[in-house]
């Protein structure tokens, strides 16, 4: 883990403001301390009898250490640097019986949150990236959808993508439908429909914890219909797709996302990144960014 | 049938998939939640492995762990032109074991650094970074001279060897580590030569080539 | 430290031309600045800005497939030379905007390295000569990265005793000749070393030697082997008085714009390089560029050729992307010729200059069909043969279906034979006949097959017609004509309304939408004038258009949402225009 710096202390009141996981309630045993960090400034969280709980270390220029506040929703134990709303953004799926959640891994990668929450909401990478998973040439065509920004999250809906092996249960190739959604500017879910059940949609989420303006710690959650696989198998099916994507986000230059319509070159397929990034001017948001 | 407790992710694990895709061996992967799961430290499969890695693999009963023992005997066992281990050749065969051997420093300094930066294990990642730079510098001019010498493998086989396979993923993923390729222009393109072989299969990571750029042998 | 070339302004070298082999791609720094270097099937070495316009991947991840790099993240292609982009996969029905374009630098290869600026090269006559190395062959050392500064490695070698290229153990003595800040030449007699230093970053070059004249071939490794352990205990020391600093990817400098100073292909000046009888009344035509390079090639894309007395004249182009050091075109003499073939078989001579336009690209290739059908009638061959060469060397299947009366009427008969099997000819067929064989070849619609056409119009309209005759769903079929030969009438006046621009005009009798459009003041771009390329096709917001044009399918006819500015009109008294 490199060394936080002074710059990699966020100031953008909207980003301190998110609540952000640090780490899946699974992987934090009982008095154990897991050491991190979160907008620049190390921080540390542990459950002590039952009791989930964050608080800052030294941080650069500051010194001094204090409690943050927590949440434990999804698995995860989450804080905030700011002042958070009350609860971590919906996702109803969670409370159906018949579903598995998990983390399917914490990867901490050298890119900034908004490029890999703008790498998840694409598609067009799929045959060239995912290729026989979520994608193969040469069904490459990405038809139109429709974007919208509804109380402050973007929706993409009318998602569709042809799949050879859209997840560890899918046993041939199909039109899979997506949604994506961007609760908040660091989270980016989708929700695909289930080989299992067309009826329903498994809902995987990317939760990504800023470590600094070019370090992430990408928790992959995943929501599913899956009575079939192993937790192994499960995990191994989401660990190769976004191990797939790693190398990629590690290869962008530079890490920031770009906030200047013109420095990059979108075109139709990319109409939720285009609205993903004005959406993030319009909220002032400097980390992570290279401001337009 | 061959089983091969696996971590899709671990380099270690794609050596011995990559062979067995190149010798077109069927075998069944057993996946073990190495991440986050740590399964391969339970006491379950500490009865597989009392070292707790992965891989070990299972061919009908005869189990045998570690990296490079395990390509040693896919190789010896069902390589029939004892090309990818050549016991036959004594020198070759010496060579061979020398850059097995080269592998584990590879595998201890690159894919240390890969871990570290990746999954966070607490390494001396500057340390493991540095050390892999030396072991690249040596490999790079191995590998350039051998170009002019018509050798296109680390070992001089007109046929690549195991020890190709077991330094390959170390370095092909150098970069999930922090540490650049750009001074070792040769171990680039050997890097496309082995990704050229007939059967390659790649991991997440790895990409294989495009089936519309064939290979330059230069 | 004598430096005349301040980093990033010369030119240094960043490869050796022994590194850029074959479908590889070559990572290299310069001054910070991260390059992708790679040579394509023609030998030509390409020196790029290593990162995808798109989404800012490095390109040096991504393939060589011999004449376009193709990028790792998302497929798009690029050609050779020019760095355009030919094909997105995420629109594969749509042709690239010629501004897509990654950043390029120039590229020179000399003493067997290969040298580039990042400095506008415009007026700059190249690498430094150096002139010990110019009477005869060279030999490049292996290059040696050491973590100091470039001025810094050269000062410390020019103190040194160096091995000496005359005497296989012999040394030279220093001080040795700085030429610049990164030249360093040792040695006296018959043989010389001379280093150049490549700025990498503040702290870190590679050190590229060259040992001219190359020695005899038996001892060239001898001499390459005792170079490289004097450089690499060299570097050794050199970097242990530095403190060792593992080599780090370069912090990269702030991105340049997205969209480089590519052509836009609006006016181009040519040269007639070559020009020979291809066929029966079929003249092929080379043109090179008068200076720089010719702006991209895609599959299916035409120039516009600027002929005397005003007259321009559309020519497909059969060249395939990244294979356009020269542009070929094919011209048929055609009997009521109002000047252009006819001038261009009868005047047009090697070293002629010409100016063009575009390259346009009306008929864009789709790369994701199962089978692609192409069927060409007579000179109809040369945007399907840039299209058959395209898929050829993907390796994705097609057919090239080939109508002419004689063998003597096969145009480009060398490039065919590279085809094989997928060239079928069918020769000397009436028309009845090539209707039976079209009903044959269009048997049965495919899923995920594609057909395109392109020929002389009566054997068009009837590929068109067997092709709907047959089921084959009209977005799977694509034309493209070469000329407009319905008949057309421009009699009724009518009013368009201008959305974008806020202007309603008039348009006359007599007069086309496009030339009232441009007198007005509105920029629209053309080529044919003749409603067969599209190349003025604008959106319709309101109003219903009478369609006189050839290049609309049934289907974009019936919507009624395009109109082809040249030749159709409205139907009504108005039409609004999304311009």
């Amino acid at each position: 883990m490199e060394q936080s710096t002074e710059s990699d202390i966020c100031t953008d009141p909207v980003i301190r403001d998110q609540w952000y996981p640090l780490r899946a309630l699974a992987e934090l045993p009982e008095g154990a301390t897991h050491h991190t960090r979160l907008l620049g400034v190390p921080v540390s969280c542990g459950v002590t009898r039952g009791r989930p709980w964050a608080r800052t270390e030294s941080a650069p220029g500051d010194g001094g250490t204090g409690a943050l506040p927590v949440i434990d929703t999804y698995g995860y134990l989450w804080t905030s640097l700011g002042e958070p709303p009350p609860g971590v953004f919906e996702i109803p799926e969670y409370t159906e019986p018949d579903r598995r959640s998990m983390n399917a891994g914490s990867f901490i990668v050298a890119t900034s949150a908004p490029r890999a929450v703008e790498n998840f909401l694409d598609m067009g990478h799929f045959p060239y990236v995912h290729t026989g998973y979520l994608g193969i040439e040469p069904h490459t065509e990405v038809n139109p959808y429709d974007v919208e920004i509804i109380d402050g999250e973007i929706w993409a809906t009318r998602c569709e993508f042809f799949q050879p092996m859209a997840a560890a249960t899918a046993t041939g190739g199909q039109m899979s439908k997506y949604t994506y959604r961007v609760p908040s500017p660091f989270a980016v879910m989708l929700y695909k429909s289930s080989p299992v059940d067309p009826e329903r949609r498994d809902v995987i989420a990317l939760l990504l914890q800023p470590m600094g303006h070019e370090q992430v710690v990408a928790h992959n959650f995943l929501c599913l219909l899956d009575d079939v696989n192993s937790d192994a198998e499960i995990k191994r099916f989401q660990q190769i797709i976004f191990a797939q994507d790693k190398p990629i986000l590690e290869n962008q230059i530079p890490r920031r996302l770009p906030l200047d319509p013109r420095a990059e070159t979108p075109i139709r397929a990319d109409h939720t990144s285009i609205v993903y990034r004005r959406h993030l001017r319009e909220l002032g948001v400097n980390y992570g960014v290279v401001p337009a | 049938m061959i089983r091969l407790y696996d971590w899709e992710l671990s380099v270690n694990c794609y050596k011995q998939r990559l062979l067995m895709a190149l010798l077109e061996v069927p075998y069944e992967i057993v996946p073990v939640d190495f991440f986050p799961g740590w399964e391969h430290k339970s006491p379950e499969f500490g009865r597989i492995n009392p070292l707790g890695h992965i891989p070990v693999l299972d061919d009908d009963g005869f189990i045998v762990r570690d990296a490079n023992a395990i390509l040693v005997y896919l190789a010896t066992r069902y390589d029939p032109t004892r090309t990818w281990y050549p016991v036959a050749d004594p020198e070759l065969l010496a060579l061979t074991a020398q850059w097995l051997m080269f592998s584990e420093g590879t595998t201890n300094t690159a894919s240390a650094a890969r871990l570290h930066d990746g999954l966070g294990y607490d390494f001396d990642v500057e340390a493991c970074r540095a050390g892999a730079h030396r072991l690249f510098r040596v490999l790079d001019e191995h590998l350039w001279f051998g170009e002019r010498e018509g050798r296109h493998w680390v070992c001089p086989s007109p046929h690549p060897t195991i020890a190709d396979l077991a330094i390959f993923p170390d370095v092909a993923l150098s970069e999930e580590g922090g540490i650049s390729r750009v001074d070792y222009p040769a171990v680039r393109r050997w890097m496309d030569r082995v990704r050229h072989l007939p059967g390659f299969v790649g991991m997440p990571g790895i990409s294989p080539p495009l089936a519309t750029s064939p290979p330059s042998v230069g | 430290m004598a430096s005349s070339r301040p980093e990033g302004q010369g030119w240094f070298p960043v490869a050796a031309s022994d590194d850029a082999v074959a479908h590889h791609v070559v990572e290299a720094v310069l001054a910070e600045r991260e390059l992708a270097v790679w040579r394509d099937d023609d030998g030509w070495v390409n020196v790029w800005e290593n990162r995808c316009l798109h989404r800012g991947v490095r390109l040096s991840i991504g393939h060589n497939e011999g004449m376009e790099l193709v990028c790792q993240y998302h497929g798009w292609r690029y050609a050779s030379r020019t760095a355009g982009c030919t094909y997105i996969p995420a629109h594969p029905a749509d042709a690239p905007a010629r501004t897509m374009c990654n950043r390029t630098y120039p590229a020179i290869e000399r003493y067997g390295l290969i040298w580039t600026t990042l400095a506008d090269a415009t007026g700059s006559d190249g690498p430094p000569s150096s002139a010990p190395l110019e009477s005869g062959s060279t030999l490049p050392l292996r290059a040696m990265a050491v973590n100091v500064p470039a001025g810094r490695a050269l000062d410390s070698l020019a103190g040194l005793d160096l091995p000496d290229p005359n005497s296989p153990d012999g040394t030279t003595g220093g001080p040795h000749r700085r030429i610049d800040g990164f030249t360093l030449v040792a040695g006296s007699g018959e043989g010389v070393v001379v280093f150049f230093a490549q700025p990498v970053a503040a702290e870190r070059c590679v050190v590229r030697g060259v040992v001219g004249p190359a020695p005899d071939e038996g001892a060239t490794l001898a001499l390459l082997r005792r170079f490289n352990r004097f450089l690499t205990e060299w570097r050794d020391e050199v970097e242990a008085q530095a403190e060792f600093r593992p080599g780090k990817r370069a912090t990269p400098p702030p991105p340049t714009p997205a969209i480089a100073a590519c052509s836009d292909g609006t006016r181009t000046r040519v040269r007639v390089s070559r020009r020979w009888l291809t066929a029966r009344d079929v003249v092929a035509v080379e043109l090179e560029a008068v200076d720089g390079v010719l702006p991209t090639v895609q599959p299916g894309a035409h120039i516009d050729v600027h002929l005397p007395g005003g007259l321009v004249r559309q020519y497909s182009l059969v060249n395939e992307p990244g294979r356009q050091d020269v542009y070929l075109i094919g011209v048929k003499l055609e009997p009521e010729s109002r000047g252009g073939s006819r001038w261009i078989h009868q005047s047009l001579s090697v070293g002629d200059v010409l100016t063009i336009g575009g390259p346009h690209n009306n008929f864009a290739l789709r790369r994701d069909a199962q089978l692609t059908l192409l069927i060409a009638g007579g000179i109809g061959i040369t945007p399907l043969l840039s299209m058959a060469r395209s898929l050829h060397r993907s390796g994705i299947d097609f057919r090239l279906h080939h109508f002419a009366r004689s063998p003597e009427h096969l145009a480009f008969t060398d490039l065919l034979a590279g085809l094989g099997e997928h060239h079928r000819p069918h020769l000397g067929l009436d028309p009845a006949a090539t209707t039976v064989e079209l009903e044959s070849i269009l048997a049965e619609p495919g899923a995920g097959h594609q057909v395109y056409i392109c020929g002389p119009g009566p054997m068009a309209d009837a590929a068109r017609r067997v092709a709907a005759e047959k089921g084959w769903p009209e977005e799977s079929v694509h034309f493209e004509y070469f000329a407009n030969t319905r008949p057309r009438d421009d009699r009724h006046p009518f009013t368009v309304e201008l959305a974008r621009s806020a202007l309603t005009l008039e348009v006359p009798a007599g007069r086309s939408i496009l030339e009232v459009v441009r007198e007005n003041g509105v920029q629209l771009e053309s080529s044919c004038e003749q409603g067969a390329c599209g190349t003025c096709t604008v959106g319709v917001i309101e109003g219903v258009v009478d369609h006189q044009d050839v290049h609309l399918s049934e289907r974009e006819r019936a919507e009624g949402r395009r109109v082809v500015t040249c030749v159709s009109r409205a139907a009504g008294d108005r039409l609004v225009l999304d311009l």
